[in-house]
């Protein structure tokens, strides 16, 4: 019932393709469900580029068919409550870019495509209320949604964040 | 009475090299929650559903015109999913997409 900020401060995804494993700190990160029943509501996502040179970025938010397992968090990310009194959740969502048993984006279910130049360039997407993409459960392929390089480009240096409220 | 447009999303892009900006609006498929970027040039009708009042993506669209106009929103599948595990039901293991 907080909303949360998952952000990322600097990091080059690899370009990888769908129900392919996202290797650890490749891509911006997964959110997942802390519950079987636990829904996730996301309202913004922001990415900045950060490369010395051209480097088209296709970046994906997709539902993913193969759920991470055992995540935790690469160099660089964070996962911070927004209002600064926040109560500590009975079930946290678990969020993070590197796991045990590799997520893998559906090659169905793409939410939004973020293509951006990362050299110098920037994408902001923001839902209207009522309207954010949600995440329900902690299982596929509705539990999960990983925000990563779908192939082609050339993949550059970024930095974002991601703002989501789960309940 | 509330607009259709309220129910847009935002996006904004800027291209570093040539400091172009892009701005539009964005639709989240009711059904299947995919965002789809309103293009204004669009001739196409777009695919709008009288079970929930808000625009569908295409591919939903198609899955409506198949069932007969029936509407089932992704709130719906995560209300079901809720309410299931109230009762003790535990959603089988993969709860699918309408899309």
């Amino acid at each position: 019932m907080a909303k949360r900020v998952l952000g990322l401060t600097t990091f080059t995804p690899t370009a990888t393709a769908d129900t392919t494993n996202l290797v650890d700190a490749t891509y911006f990160g997964v959110i997942q469900g802390g519950s079987s029943t636990q829904r996730i509501n996301i309202l913004e996502i922001f990415m900045g580029g950060q490369a010395g040179s051209s480097a088209p970025t296709f970046m994906l938010l997709a539902r993913d068919s193969t759920i991470a397992v055992t995540v935790s968090s690469g160099t660089g990310q964070t996962d911070a409550a927004m209002d600064a009194s926040t109560a500590a959740l009975a079930a946290p969502p678990v969020v993070g870019n590197t796991a045990t048993t590799k997520p893998q984006r559906s090659s169905t279910l793409h939410l939004l495509n973020l293509s951006f130049n990362a050299f110098g360039g920037l994408v902001r997407w923001l839902a209207a209320p009522g309207e954010e993409i949600t995440t329900i459960g902690n299982t596929a392929s509705l539990g999960e949604v990983s925000l990563s390089a779908f192939t082609g480009g050339t993949p550059g240096l970024m930095g974002g964040h991601i703002i989501y409220e789960p309940f | 009475m509330h607009s259709k447009r309220s129910h847009e999303g935002w996006l904004f892009s800027s291209n570093g090299m040539t400091g172009r900006t892009t701005e539009c609006a964005t639709i989240t498929c009711s059904h299947c929650q995919q965002v789809m970027i309103v293009n204004p040039l669009r001739n196409r009708e777009r695919v709008y559903c009288t079970g929930c009042d808000h625009y569908i993506c295409d591919g939903c669209g198609a899955v409506r015109a198949l069932n007969g106009g029936k509407c089932r929103t992704f709130k719906q599948i995560v209300e079901e999913a809720q309410e299931a595990a109230a009762v003790g039901r535990t959603p089988s293991g993969i709860i699918l997409s309408p899309y």
